[in-house]
C-alpha cells in the first residue's frame, strides 16, 4: 500500500534504538505495543512503522543491557512484556542524544548552506 | 562483546526463546485488538485491523530471530541437522561410508603419529640442527687418541664430545641388575644442550684423568630403583663393585644415545687414562656441536684437512671420517621405508575417497527428484551445494571420529610391531600435531570425495528431472558414467601399485625368512650372567665358577646341552679385532686382516648345532694348560686361505710390534652363522677357547667379565629360565642376570624391520584390494539396479542371459583393466624406490607383477560377477513392469 502512504516516511536507519530509549525514558516501563502506539501518536502517523519491526531494536537493546524486560499485567489485566531503561540505558540515551544533536546540527548546517 | 556472547548463548536456547517470542507477539496483538475494540470495531474487525496494523507476524519473528542469534550460524546448524537426518535415513550407506573413511583416516593418522615422532619432531636436545656425529665410515667408532686430536685441532665446533657403551652391574641392593649406560666426556651433556632435572651435570675436567666415580641416573632408573626419591643426590651406589656417587637425575624425555646403544639408564664420566694415547681399540662415538654460523660443509672440509694430516702421521688411523647430522644418523635406515609407507597409506585414503565419492554420486542421482523439487521451490544452487558440502563434512567428521579410535588402536599395534631399531618409538603418541593432522585430512577428505558429486548437483533442467521420474537426465547420466569409470580406474591403478609393492616386500620377506641362520635357533634359551664387581670375578676364581655353573646347568632336568659364549650372535655385542697370520708378511698398520671375535666354552658348536665343515670344535680339554686353539668360519677360510687348508695354521691377536705373541692354532672350520645383521653376508669370524683366554678369565673390566649362557632344551626353552636363574643365584646371590631370551626371539628381532614393513604394506594392500573390489561392486550393482528396465527390454528383444552377463561384466572389468595398465607405471616407480628395502628380489620381479594383476582382475571379476548374475536372472516381464 505504498501509494496510499504518500507523506509517511520510514524510520531513519539507526535511529530506532534512540527513539525506543527516549520513549521508555519519558514513559517509564512500557510494552512493545505501548512503545509503538506512543511513536505513532507523537509522529502524528508520519512514521511508517509496522509494529512487528520494533522487535529487532528491542532484542538488540536488551542484549546490550540498555533495557530489561519483565512480564507483567496491563490495566486490562492482559499479560505483556514490559521493557524499562537500565542504568546503562540511561547513560546510552544521554550519549546517543548528544551524538544525534551534533549530527543533525551538522546536517542542518550543511543543508542551509552555512558551511 | 556482551552482545556477541548473548547471541552465541542464544544458539542453545532456541526453544524457550521461540516460546517467549510467540507469547510476546500474542500479547501485542491482543493489546492492538483491545485498542481497536475501544474504537468501536466488532471483535472480528478488531482482530483483522490488529493484524494489519502489526504487519506480517512471521516477518517480525524472523527479524527477531536474526537480531537474537547469528543467522548464518543458525543456517549452518540447520544444514547440519538436515544432513544428519538425511544420513540417518540411509543408515546402510552412512555406516559403510563412515567405516571406509575411518579406515583411511585412521590408518593415515596412526602412521602419521609414528612418522611424526620418528622423523618430524626435532630431537629433544637444544638446537638439534647443529648437532653432528663424527665417525669412521659414518657409523663406526673412533679411537681415543684420534678423538682427542680432532677436538684439539678443529675450529668448526663449539663442543666436541664422545661416549662409549658401559653396562655395569648394580649390586648391593636386591635384585642385582645389569644396567645399560654410557661413559661420556664431561662436556657431552653441554654439547647436547640438556640439563639434569635435579642435581648437576659432570663438572668440567680432563677426560684423560683418572676415574671420577660420579653417576647421573635416567628418569626411568630413578623411578624404578629409587622410587623417584629426590634425596638420592649424594647417595652412594655400588657399580661393578666400586662405590659411585649419584650427582644428578635426567629429565623424563631425555634419551641417549639417540642412535646406537639406545635406552641408556646410567651415565658416568669417561676417564681415558692410558687409553688417551691409543689409536686402536675404537670404542668412542663422537658427537659435536657446530659453531654458530659454521656450515656442515665447512666443518667437513676442515675435518678432511685434520684427518689427512693425522693419517700421514699415523697411517691407517684416520681413514674415511664422516660428519653426519645427528638427526640423519638417528633416522638412518628407517627414513626411506617410513616415507614409502606414508605414501602407501596415502593411497589407501585416496581409494577410500574414491569409493565414498561414487557412493555419493549414486546417492545424488537417486536424490535427483528431491533436488529438483527443492530447486523448483526456490532453493538456490549455492544453498544446495552448501548443503551437500555440509553433509559431506559431517560424513568426513564421523569418519574422522571413528578413525581416531582406529588410530588409537593402530598406534598401539604399530608400536607392538615396530622393530627395536626404530628410533624414538617410545615417544610415539597421539598429540596436538597428530590431532591437527587428523582434522586436516578430515577436511581434505571431505573435499576430495565430495567435489565430484557436488559439481553434479546443479540440475539445469528442473522440469526435465521431475519428468524423468527421478532417474536423471540421460546426457547427465553419461557424464556421471564417465566420472564413475574414472574413479574405478584410478582405484584399481592405486590398488595395483600397493599390491605390487606389498608383493615385492612379501617376496623379499620370504627370502629373508628362508635365510639359514647357520645354527638351529629352536629350543635354545640364552641369558647373560655377569660376574663384574663380584667375588667371582677374581682372577683365580672365574674359571672354576664358569665350569661349575655349566656343570650344574647341564644337570638340570630338560637340558640337553649347555655352553656359553662372550657375545651371542644376533643379540649380543660384536667386536671386530685385527690379527696376524703366522709366516705371512707383516701388513702396514691399519691394513691387518680382522675378524669377528668370539670366545666360547666347550660344547658351543654342539649346543648351537653349528655344523663343523672340517676339524673339531672347542673342547673340554682346551684350557690354560694346553696350546691355544681357534675355530674359524668358512668365510674366513675362503678369504684368508683361498685354495689352501687353514687347519694347523697359526694366528695371533696380539698384534703390537715387538710383543711375544700367543699363537693360536686353527683346529676347525665351521659353517657361517649369522652375526648381527640378519641379511648381510657374514664377516670372517673366529672362535677362541674362553678357558684359554686371559682377557675373559682375568681382566676385571665389565666387558670381559660376563658370559652368555646358551642351553638347548627338550621342551619349551622359556620353561627353563627360572631354574637356570636359581642355579646361578644358588652359587652367588649377587650375580646380575640379564637379557633372558630364546634364540628364536633373537632371530625374530633380527628380522623385525622387514616383518614390520611387510605387515604394514600387506595390510595397506589388503585394504586397498577390498576397497577397490567393493567400489567396482557398488558401481556395477548400482548400474544394474538402474538398468533393470533396459535389461528387461533387451531380454524381451532376444538378448540371452549370457549376453546380459557379458554386457554387465565387461563394464566393470574394462575399467579395472584400464586402471591396472595405468597403475603399471606407478608400480614400476614404487618398485624402484623399494629396491633398497628388498632382499634377493628384483624391483621389476615379473612374478610379483603378474600375481598382483591376476589378483586384482580376480577380485574385480568376483565383485562384478555378483551383480552380473543378478542382472542375467532378471525376468523380462517383471523388469518391464518395474519403474
Amino acid at each position: 500500500m505504498p501509494s496510499e502512504d504518500v507523506g509517511r516516511m520510514p524510520v531513519l536507519q539507526g535511529t530506532l534504538d534512540l527513539i525506543v530509549l527516549r520513549t521508555l525514558s519519558a514513559m517509564g516501563p512500557q510494552h512493545a505495543y505501548g512503545i509503538a502506539a506512543r511513536l505513532q501518536q507523537i509522529s502524528g502517523d508520519l512514521l511508517q512503522l509496522n509494529q512487528g519491526t520494533l522487535y529487532p531494536a528491542l532484542v538488540r537493546l536488551e542484549q546490550q543491557g540498555r533495557i530489561k524486560a519483565v512480564w507483567g499485567k496491563t490495566e486490562s489485566n492482559r499479560e505483556a512484556k514490559f521493557y524499562s531503561l537500565t542504568k546503562l540505558g540511561e547513560k546510552a540515551l544521554a550519549a546517543e542524544t548528544e551524538r544525534w544533536r551534533r549530527m543533525s546540527g551538522l546536517v542542518e548546517k550543511l543543508l542551509s548552506g552555512e558551511a | 562483546m556482551r552482545r556477541f556472547a548473548v547471541r552465541l548463548l542464544n544458539l542453545f536456547r532456541r526453544r524457550p526463546a521461540e516460546r517467549e517470542l510467540a507469547r510476546e507477539v500474542d500479547s501485542h496483538l491482543g493489546l492492538l485488538e483491545e485498542e481497536f475494540g475501544r474504537r468501536g470495531l466488532t471483535p472480528e474487525e478488531a482482530r483483522f485491523a490488529a493484524l494489519r496494523e502489526y504487519g506480517s507476524v512471521e516477518y517480525a519473528k524472523d527479524l527477531h530471530r536474526d537480531a537474537r542469534g547469528f543467522p548464518w550460524l543458525e543456517q549452518s546448524l540447520k544444514d547440519v541437522r538436515f544432513g544428519a537426518r538425511s544420513l540417518l535415513r540411509t543408515p546402510g550407506f552412512t555406516a559403510i561410508a563412515v567405516l571406509t573413511l575411518a579406515l583411511g583416516i585412521g590408518a593415515n593418522t596412526a602412521l602419521f603419529s609414528v612418522v611424526n615422532a620418528v622423523l618430524l619432531r626435532p630431537l629433544a636436545y637444544r638446537d638439534p640442527d647443529r648437532l653432528v656425529t663424527i665417525l669412521h665410515g659414518g657409523s663406526d667408532p673412533v679411537a681415543p687418541a684420534n678423538f682427542l686430536d680432532w677436538r684439539g685441532q678443529s675450529r668448526s665446533f663449539e663442543l666436541m664430545a664422545a661416549a662409549e657403551f658401559w653396562s655395569p652391574n648394580l649390586t648391593g641392593s636386591y635384585p642385582p641388575e645389569h644396567i645399560r649406560g654410557h661413559r661420556m666426556t664431561r662436556n657431552l651433556l653441554s654439547a647436547l644442550g640438556v640439563q639434569p632435572l635435579i642435581g648437576r651435570a659432570f663438572l668440567p675436567g680432563d677426560d684423560r684423568g683418572v676415574v671420577s666415580n660420579e653417576v647421573i641416573l635416567s628418569h626411568g632408573l630413578w623411578l624404578r630403583r629409587f622410587g623417584a626419591d629426590p634425596g638420592v643426590l649424594g647417595r652412594k651406589i655400588v657399580l661393578d663393585g666400586d662405590p659411585y656417587t649419584i650427582v644428578g637425575v635426567m629429565p623424563r624425555d631425555f634419551a641417549f644415545s639417540p642412535f646406537w646403544a639406545p635406552r641408556g639408564e646410567l651415565w658416568a664420566p669417561l676417564a681415558l687414562g692410558e687409553r688417551a694415547l691409543s689409536r686402536g681399540g675404537n670404542s668412542l662415538r663422537v658427537f659435536a656441536r657446530l659453531r654458530r654460523g659454521v656450515t656442515i660443509d665447512e666443518a667437513r672440509s676442515e675435518m678432511t684437512a685434520v684427518t689427512a694430516r693425522l693419517e700421514r702421521q699415523f697411517p691407517g688411523s684416520n681413514r674415511d671420517v664422516q660428519i653426519t647430522p645427528l638427526a640423519k644418523q638417528v633416522v638412518g635406515n628407517v627414513e626411506a621405508p617410513l616415507r614409502i609407507l606414508s605414501g602407501a597409506v596415502g593411497f589407501v585414503l585416496l581409494i577410500a575417497c574414491a569409493n565414498v565419492s561414487h557412493m555419493l554420486l549414486a546417492r545424488t542421482s537417486s536424490r535427483q527428484k528431491e533436488i529438483a523439487v527443492r530447486m523448483a521451490l526456490g532453493a538456490g544452487r549455492t544453498r544446495l551445494v552448501g548443503q551437500f558440502l555440509t553433509e559431506n563434512l559431517l560424513l568426513a567428521t564421523l569418519g574422522g571420529t571413528v578413525g581416531l579410535l582406529a588410530a588409537w588402536w593402530g598406534v598401539r599395534a604399530l608400536i607392538a610391531l615396530s622393530p627395536a631399531n626404530l628410533p624414538r618409538v617410545e615417544t610415539v603418541r597421539i598429540d596436538a600435531s597428530v590431532a591437527l593432522f587428523l582434522a586436516g585430512i578430515t577436511v581434505i577428505t571431505a573435499m576430495l570425495f565430495g567435489l565430484a558429486p557436488a559439481m553434479h548437483v546443479g540440475v539445469d533442467r528442473v522440469a526435465e528431472a521431475l519428468k524423468e521420474g527421478g532417474r536423471g537426465a540421460s546426457d547427465d547420466g553419461v557424464r556421471r558414467g564417465r566420472l564413475r569409470a574414472f574413479l574405478i580406474a584410478s582405484e584399481f591403478a592405486m590398488a595395483f601399485v600397493l599390491l605390487t609393492g606389498a608383493g615385492l616386500v612379501l617376496r623379499s620377506f620370504i627370502a629373508i625368512e628362508r635365510i639359514d641362520p647357520g645354527f638351529d635357533p629352536r629350543s635354545v634359551l640364552s641369558m647373560v650372567v655377569s660376574v663384574a664387581g663380584t667375588s667371582e670375578a677374581e682372577p683365580g676364581r672365574r674359571e672354576g665358577f664358569y665350569r661349575e655353573l655349566l656343570a650344574k646347568a647341564q644337570a638340570l632336568p630338560g637340558v640337553r646341552s649347555v655352553s656359553a659364549i662372550n657375545h651371542l650372535p644376533l643379540a649380543g655385542d660384536m667386536w671386530g679385532l685385527p690379527f696376524l697370520i703366522e709366516g705371512g708378511p707383516r701388513p702396514r698398520p691399519g691394513e691387518l686382516p680382522s675378524a669377528v671375535y668370539r670366545a666360547v666354552m666347550p660344547g658351543y658348536f654342539e649346543t648351537m648345532r653349528i655344523p663343523l665343515v672340517r676339524g673339531r670344535g672347542v673342547g673340554i680339554s682346551d684350557d690354560k694348560r694346553s696350546p691355544g686353539v681357534v675355530v674359524i668360519n668358512e668365510r674366513a677360510a675362503d678369504l684368508f686361505w683361498p685354495g689352501q687348508d687353514p687347519i694347523g695354521r697359526r694366528v695371533t691377536f696380539e698384534t703390537a710390534a715387538g710383543a711375544a705373541p700367543t699363537w693360536l692354532t686353527i683346529v676347525g672350520i665351521c659353517r657361517n652363522a649369522r652375526q648381527l645383521d640378519w641379511a648381510a653376508t657374514p664377516y670372517p669370524e673366529v672362535y677362541l677357547a674362553l678357558l684359554q683366554n686371559h682377557d675373559y678369565l682375568e681382566r676385571p673390566q665389565p666387558h670381559y667379565a660376563y658370559i652368555t649362557l646358551v642351553a638347548r632344551t627338550d621342551g619349551k626353552p622359556t620353561a627353563l629360565a627360572e631354574a637356570l636363574k636359581q642355579t646361578v643365584w644358588s652359587m652367588d646371590r649377587n650375580l646380575p642376570i640379564s637379557q633372558i631370551l630364546t634364540l628364536e626371539e633373537a632371530v625374530s628381532r633380527a628380522t623385525a624391520q622387514p616383518r614390520f614393513e611387510m605387515a604394514l604394506f600387506g595390510a595397506f594392500a589388503a585394504v586397498a584390494l577390498v576397497l577397490a573390489a567393493a567400489g567396482v561392486y557398488g558401481v556395477v550393482s548400482y548400474s544394474v539396479s538402474r538398468r533393470t528396465h533396459e535389461i528387461g527390454i533387451r531380454m524381451s528383444l532376444g538378448a540371452s542371459a549370457r549376453d546380459v552377463l557379458w554386457m554387465v561384466t565387461r563394464q566393470g572389468i574394462a575399467e579395472a583393466a584400464f586402471g591396472i595398465t595405468v597403475g603399471l607405471a606407478g608400480a614400476l616407480l614404487l618398485a624402484r624406490l623399494l629396491s633398497g628395502m628388498l632382499y634377493e628380489v628384483g624391483p621389476a620381479d615379473p612374478l610379483t607383477f603378474a600375481l598382483a594383476s591376476l589378483t586384482l582382475i580376480g577380485a574385480a571379476l568376483l565383485a562384478v560377477w555378483i551383480p552380473a548374475r543378478r542382472a542375467s536372472a532378471i525376468e523380462p516381464v517383471i523388469a518391464l513392469r518395474s519403474e
